[in-house]
């Protein structure tokens, strides 16, 4: 269990975090969601004590980072900077973790093997790639067996692979019971593996959800029809009140009613459908809708630094 | 996989001894501490041999008030830079590469953190820098009898504590380039502040009357501390400790003030 209350970091000039409360409940993945610059990797920072709040607090297991007995029994983080000697080998980087909270050593193994880097185990952490160096954070991680887990964009420079392999990794560490928190600037991600959401812009609480309601409240229906008789189905879609656009290439896009009401009423009134397509949620524009204020960069009034539309992972949404 | 939280004992934590063997680990784990400590021994017995060597088949009229022990210590010189960089980048080496945030993840509490820190370098230095003087002296000794020089033995008075202080000196000087390191996070930044000090300042403040460069590190080493002949005009061994002590607690004292509170 995590809880921030009425977090608030400043740098200097700029507020990172404001008055930021949220809780983190055991047996589930929260998603921490916000655009770039939006204070994710420091509100993370301040629950594993590693940057002060100016005010507020967080508590892990209703103690600050600081009190734990076993930090890394109880706490298991990755955060967004690498966190290693690029001189010390990853089994040597375990090995010290392991000894800094008495966890019995065969645990590197346990976790070296669970990550996949067994066979370059003993190599410098210098010489590994971006995934590679990922996957020692997850060892690094998971090496206490701690009941919470924190990750900063976990998915940062993994292939298509790795990415399936840490949603996985997530959800089953929630079903065991754990506390996971993992942020993300991608909404589609995190809608894979997450169940909850605390969405954050500017530092500030914008929302607290489920994925599920987050989808259903901000998405719509949109369902998309070609039919040869398009100017016809339009008119009768609009007798019943349906609102009805006619895209550029003849498709009938119909706002607010299911792909399963838009069939009936078609086979009702006799109208031959060639397509019948419901247009997923898009979560993206759900999220730009809803982060729009609290976009950090913009450029001619527009959000443009959400990653969220131009995410390298884009062919891994559903 | 383990169930390691099985095994822990209620309200027990992790303590300095922990600290302790994680730092061990950590710092014998790089190539850089293990090159460092080889240069350490190596330079320094390369340049006693050097020093011992260069004062050797002279008139016996010549080494009136001729200290032996002081002439083996010459290498010492190059121990001074290389313990003080060697503390240096066990600070800044963490918070260059981000491991601090894994270590502070892992004993939060700072101070002991820097404590157990503190422990490893300055043990490690002390018995490197042990081993060290004594090997510096058997080389300078054989050295100095083998060319017809006056030599010093063990047994003589003085000399044994020479070389023990000598040793536990350069601990000192590790723990305030640490403490620098720790102050000032920066490699580069770390080891210009500890060269400014042991090797810049006494140079500059040479040229003053009274000679105040006799108070610090260096010139408490080479004239006081690794000396069994006394010079006149040279502080005394006791207060060189001291000086030395004060030097290197407050190097730490002001890294373990700055260490808390401050983002990692
Ligand atoms: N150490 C620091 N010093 C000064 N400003 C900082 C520091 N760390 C973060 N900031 C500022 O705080 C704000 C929040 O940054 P943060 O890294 O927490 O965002 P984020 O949500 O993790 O972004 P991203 O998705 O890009 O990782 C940004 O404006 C950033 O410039
Ligand atoms: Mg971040």
């Amino acid at each position: 269990m995590i809880v921030a209350r009425a977090l608030t970091k400043h740098y200097r000039k700029t507020v990172a975090v404001h008055d930021l409360s949220f809780e983190v409940p055991p047996g589930v993945v929260t998603g921490f969601l916000g655009p770039n610059g939006s204070g994710k990797s420091t509100t993370m920072r301040m629950i594993m004590g590693l940057d002060s709040p100016t005010s507020g607090s967080a508590l892990v297991n209703g103690r600050t980072y600081a009190e734990l007995g076993w930090p890394l029994r109880e706490v298991g983080a990755l955060l967004d900077a690498k966190a290693f000697h690029p001189g010390r080998s990853a089994f040597d980087h375990l090995r010290y973790l392991a000894r800094a909270n008495d966890i019995p050593l065969r645990r590197v193994d346990e976790v070296l093997e669970a990550v996949g880097l067994t066979s370059v185990a003993r190599q410098r952490a210098g010489k590994y790639s971006l995934g590679m160096g990922q996957r020692l954070g997850i060892a690094s991680a998971l090496l206490g067996d701690p009941g919470v887990l924190i990750f900063d964009e976990p998915v940062n420079g993994l292939d298509p692979e790795g990415i399936r392999w840490v949603r996985g990794l997530l959800q089953g560490l929630a079903a065991e019971g754990r506390t996971v928190f993992v942020s993300s600037h991608l909404i589609t991600e995190m809608s894979m593996t997450a169940q909850r959401l605390v969405v954050i812009g500017r530092g500030k609480l914008i929302a607290e959800t489920t994925v599920d309601e987050f989808t259903a409240q901000s998405a719509g229906k949109v369902v998309r029809v070609v039919t040869p008789n398009a100017s016809s189905f339009v008119s009768a879609l609009r007798e019943i009140g349906a609102k009805v656009t006619v895209d550029q290439d003849g498709a009938v896009v119909v706002d607010g009613l299911s792909s399963a009401d838009v069939g009936r009423f078609a086979a009702h009134r006799s109208f031959t459908l060639f397509e019948l397509t419901p247009i997923r949620a898009s979560l993206e524009d759900a999220f730009m809708e809803l982060t729009r204020d609290a976009v950090e960069f913009r450029a001619d009034g527009r959000p443009i630094a959400l990653a969220a539309s131009s995410g390298p992972y884009r062919e891994e949404k559903s | 996989m383990t169930n390691i939280a099985a095994m822990e004992s209620p309200r027990s934590r992790y303590t300095m001894r922990h600290v302790v063997r994680a730092e061990l680990t950590k710092l014998t784990s790089l190539r850089s501490t293990i090159w460092m400590l080889l240069v350490t021994v190596a330079g320094s017995v390369v340049v006693t041999i050097l020093s011992t060597n260069s004062v050797t088949h002279h008139d016996p009229a010549w080494y009136q008030g001729f200290d032996p022990t002081n002439q083996a210590m010459g290498g010492l010189v190059l121990a001074v830079l290389t313990v003080g960089i060697l503390g240096a980048l066990a600070a800044t080496g963490e918070y260059g590469s981000g491991t601090i945030r894994a270590s502070l993840a892992a004993t939060p509490r700072r101070r002991l953190f820097l404590a157990g820190k503190a422990v490893v370098v300055g043990g490690i230095v002390l018995v490197v820098g042990e081993v060290l003087t004594f090997v510096c002296f058997g080389v300078g000794q054989a050295i100095l009898g083998s060319g017809g020089a006056p030599t010093a033995s063990l047994g003589q008075p003085g000399v044994l504590q020479a070389l023990l202080l000598s040793g536990a000196f350069l601990a000192l000087l590790a723990l305030m380039g640490l403490g620098l390191g720790m102050l000032m996070r920066h490699t580069a930044g770390a080891i210009s502040a500890y060269v400014a000090v042991t090797f810049l300042i006494p140079v500059l403040l040479n040229r003053l009357p009274s000679n105040p460069a006799r108070f610090t590190p260096v010139p408490i080493l080479a004239n006081s501390i690794a000396a069994v002949v006394r010079n006149p005009g040279q502080v005394s061994i006791g207060l060189g400790m001291l000086l030395m002590l004060l030097y290197c607690g407050t190097a730490l004292a002001l890294a373990a003030f700055s260490i808390v509170g401050r983002d990692a």
